[in-house]
């Protein structure tokens, strides 16, 4: 499933050919990738410019040179910073705003806006965005950080923090074409410590293909001690409908953090899950999701083989297309049984006690769920559906330090969508800021990443792994 | 952090040790490799002591660049001296290999394995065998050594060589096999990133040709070091990088080395460098017993590994605290401390971190610094920057010079440090007996 488009505009010659031509073809850039599983410094080297005036400083300075990156700060020489260039070797480099050293280019820009207080302070994301988006490398990352519109007290302090989300949306449309992508991440009160591991992960090129969305740092759930490499080590993983697609690009990517993998799927499809499973050391489980025993059978398996289960992704989904009054009945049900009924059944056994604490729930929902599809009435619904589910899951599982999330893909290159006809597929392929489609891995990585000790601070949350869609929440 | 390790039943002491001079690689010692050199040193050490050959157990040799047909050099140096019945072996820790042979040696004695064993290490870098490329041996070996072919197969495999520009057989270099990164090239980076200047290195250099200069004029190393006779007759008889003229005037002039607008140049760095040094190791009471005066002891030893890819060179900064908490010691406790000095962007590093209450927070969990090195204290009679720096001999060397140091002066303890490729660390104290 190659794309063409992707290929061709790795060539500098067809590249300028189209800007001079003025062709209206788009010329999306490679998205950069992991090599590997994850290690210990994802920014090892790289220019992070960044702006920590806020609340965020102490907690900025160590994670970017603990991460390996070499930090160009607008701003004061402060002892958070001297400490932390120190003991990492990782000494900062010092500017004023606007100052831009003569070709200095930026792997990441990073603004500390947590100390906002009304809307006339909106002005600092022009102030040192504005000079330094267009020195901003390619595959570059923008992240900006406020606290909660809704935990502030003041209304002019949550406007300025809600205009982060519509700014950041913006900037990710704008830096798409060169594979750039944009968040905003809002922290709590309190949910400091959570900051790093997220921030690790949305910097490096593990999040390659999200872009222009919000992430809420919590404190709900306790965070454990969260290694940076082998961040699953001796931990058990299941993951549903693992014999293709996503759920085996999740299954590799959960096995290669030292996860043991019980790849399910159903019955028929044994010679593709052992495959998957045979590659990556993990066992298989051939069940019915829809089987109304099949959380008890899964349970005993994981007894029998682990005590507990530490993550557990649900990623079987089928779609049964139809608009709405052509639609038979069974097809309605089958879609909302198979993506949406059983899923809940299947918590319901696995959550009471086969559930470690600290466990990790990711579903699959998907952008579709978010936004609506011609067709995909049914489809929709039992996706938008884990949406409700998850943030209604969220605080009592937060409780055993356990989150659940969903995660919603956009247009990942499976085979599904290579059976899409070829215009649909070019049009949905170019529907979003990156301008291509996400690899299955794509979406495994942010699996793999909420399935992490460190992901404590996101539960009950929708993100989503689609390169910045045009359409969808 | 470690804790203090149990104190042996039996101890492991070091009667003394000598050395072969320190020659720059390619010069004088040409035609001696590292086998000859170590020999030269062993059969010094056993002449210097009396030592009863028959008495002697076994060998322990460190090394770094070996001879493809007969890597374990202890042993053919034990051969090559008649000691057949002397067991013997050889260890690699790239530049810490000679404190890794006196630490195993120790480690037998103590375990009573043994009562008398030589440790110590050599390298010639002079004789670093030049390497074929792998693409070579993989294109030519089937043919040449694969049975019966033809002239065609010879141009077949000619054929698959080409482009011929990586054929080339290729110069030695000291770079990491991880990163692909020569020493020099990741000391730069160090040097970048911990902010030594140009100035401050080469101020260390001079320091160190100054204090390795006193020492000569002081007729302190006369003792450790052996005249080496070289094949045609000629004899040399000390080490000859020391510069005693040298200043910071003179090598600011010298241009970088390892990057255009580096810091590290050939007067700030420790030279290629040939020579073979030697420890007699006793259990203390087989010392007593044949009438040894014991100079010193291995009080602990620690060896750590850091990233490659980060700080190459770092390793010491994590050795070192390491080898004092177990030997139940703080810095402020080792009278005399003794660093190799690799580069001296490395070692101004290290000394930096040892001070960093922010770098023993984040890399030893601990609030407060290792502490604050005394100058005074420091390297006192300079090290591998103006004496050399043959990889397998330098941690045999730095005992040597230490233990004596002790026994001279009367001071109580020293602590050792080394960094070596792989991003090795190595350190050890040293108890005045």
């Amino acid at each position: 499933m190659s794309d063409l488009l992707v290929d061709l505009s790795q060539n500098p010659l067809f590249k300028q050919t189209v800007k001079n031509l003025g062709l209206p073809i788009p010329t999306p850039q490679k998205l950069a990738r992991p090599r590997g599983p994850w290690v210990d410094r994802p920014l090892h080297d790289k220019v992070v410019v960044v702006r920590a005036a806020g609340e965020l400083e102490g907690a900025l300075a160590e994670t970017l040179t603990r991460a390996g990156a070499n930090p160009h700060v607008i701003g004061e020489r402060t002892e958070a910073w001297r400490a932390a260039g120190e003991a990492y070797g990782r000494p900062a480099r010092f500017f004023d705003v606007g100052e831009i050293p003569e070709g200095l280019r930026a792997a990441a820009l990073v603004l500390d806006a947590t100390g906002l207080a009304n809307p006339a302070d909106l002005r600092a994301l022009y102030d040192f965005f504005h000079p330094w988006i267009g020195g901003l490398r390619s595959c570059g990352r923008i992240v900006v950080l406020g606290r909660p519109p809704l935990e502030l007290s003041e209304p002019l302090a949550a406007a300025a923090a809600g205009a982060l989300e519509g700014f950041i949306r913006s900037v990710a449309k704008e830096i798409g074409r060169k594979g750039s992508t944009a968040h905003v991440v809002y922290v709590s009160q309190g949910a400091e410590p959570r900051v790093e591991p997220l921030l690790r992960f949305l910097l490096s090129d593990r999040a390659a293909f999200l872009s222009g969305q919000p992430w809420y740092v919590t404190k709900s759930a306790k965070l454990t001690p969260a290694p940076t490499t082998r961040v699953l080590d001796g931990k058990a993983a299941l993951v549903t409908g693992a014999a293709r697609g996503i759920g085996a690009a999740t299954a590799k990517l959960l096995a290669d953090e030292g996860a043991h993998v019980i790849c399910l799927d159903r019955p028929g499809d044994e010679a593709y899950a052992s495959k998957v499973a045979r590659e990556i050391g993990g066992s298989t489980l051939m069940v019915d999701i829809t089987d109304p025993e099949a959380g008890e059978v899964i349970a005993r398996e994981i007894s029998a083989r682990f005590g507990k289960l530490d993550v557990l992704v649900h990623n079987a989904g089928i779609t049964r297309d139809k608009t709405l009054g052509r639609m038979k009945p069974e097809w309605w049900d089958m879609a909302v049984d198979v993506n949406l009924g059983a899923i809940t059944r299947i918590n319901e056994v696995l959550l009471k006690e086969h559930i470690a604490s600290h466990g990790r729930v990711i579903c699959l929902s998907s952008v579709a769920g978010l936004a609506g599809n011609v067709g995909q009435t049914n489809y929709a619904a039992s996706k938008a559906g884990l949406v409700g589910y998850v943030r209604a899951m969220a605080p009592s599982l937060a409780k055993r330090g356990v989150t659940i999330n969903a995660v919603a893909p956009g247009f990942i290159e499976t085979r599904l969508t290579a059976a899409i006809p070829v215009v649909t597929r070019e049009v949905g392929r170019r529907l979003s800021a990156l301008g291509q489609g996400g690899l299955p891995s794509d979406v495994g990585e942010l699996i793999s990443f909420l399935a992490s000790p460190g992901a404590a601070g996101i539960t009950g949350q929708v993100m989503r792994a689609c390169g910045g869609m045009f359409i969808g929440a | 952090m470690s804790k203090k390790q149990a104190s042996p039943p039996r101890r492991a002491v070091i009667v003394g040790g000598v050395r072969t001079p320190f020659v720059k690689a390619f010069q004088e010692l040409l035609k001696l490799d590292t086998i000859g050199l170590g020999k030269i040193a062993v059969s010094a050490l056993i002449e210097k002591y009396h030592l009863d050959r028959a008495k002697l157990e076994g060998v322990v040799w460190g090394g770094v660049i070996f001879p493809g047909g007969a890597p374990n050099v202890g042993r053919e140096i034990a051969l090559d001296l008649g000691l057949h019945h002397v067991e013997a072996m050889t260890c690699s820790r790239a530049c810490a290999s000679s404190l890794q042979a006196v630490t195993i040696a120790a480690a037998m004695i103590e375990r009573g394995d043994a009562d008398i064993v030589i440790a110590g290490g050599s390298d010639s870098t002079s004789n670093a065998e030049i390497k074929l490329p792998q693409k070579v041996v993989h294109a030519l070996a089937p043919v040449t050594m694969g049975g019966k072919s033809g002239a065609m197969d010879y141009f077949q495999a000619l054929a698959q060589l080409a482009p011929f520009t990586d054929i080339l057989p290729q110069a030695p270099a000291v770079a990491e096999r991880s990163t692909g990164e020569k020493m020099g090239e990741a000391c730069e980076r160090m040097a970048t990133r911990n902010e030594i200047s140009r100035e401050d290195q080469d101020a260390f250099a001079v320091r160190s040709h100054h204090r390795a200069a006193a020492a000569v004029a002081a007729d302190r190393f006369l003792d450790e070091i052996t005249p080496v006779t070289l094949p045609g007759g000629k004899k040399v008889f000390a080490d000859t990088m020391i510069r005693a003229d040298t200043s910071v005037d003179k090598i600011a002039k010298l241009r970088p080395v390892f990057a255009r607008k580096g810091t590290l140049t050939a007067a700030n760095s420790s030279p290629l460098t040939d020579g073979a040094a030697a420890v007699l190791m006793m259990s203390e009471e087989a010392a007593r017993a044949l009438g040894y005066t014991p100079k010193a002891a291995l009080r602990s030893w620690a060896y750590v590994g850091v990233d490659p890819a980060d700080q190459l060179l770092m390793g010491p900064a994590l050795a070192m605290p390491k080898a004092l908490a177990r030997a139940g010691m703080s810095l402020k406790d080792a009278d005399l401390v003794d660093m190799h000095e690799a580069f001296a962007a490395q070692v101004l590093s290290v000394v930096k971190m040892l001070g960093s209450a922010a770098f023993a927070k984040a890399r030893l969990g601990q609030d407060q610094a290792v502490g604050e090195i005394d100058m005074d204290r420091f390297n006192v009679h300079g090290g591998s920057i103006a004496i050399g720096h043959p990889f397998g001999a330098t941690g045999a060397r730095m005992i040597t010079t230490m233990a004596n140091e002790l026994h001279l002066t009367g001071k109580q303890t020293a602590l050792l440090g080394i960094c070596a490729a792989g991003g090795l660390g190595g350190a050890a104290v040293l108890e005045a007996i």
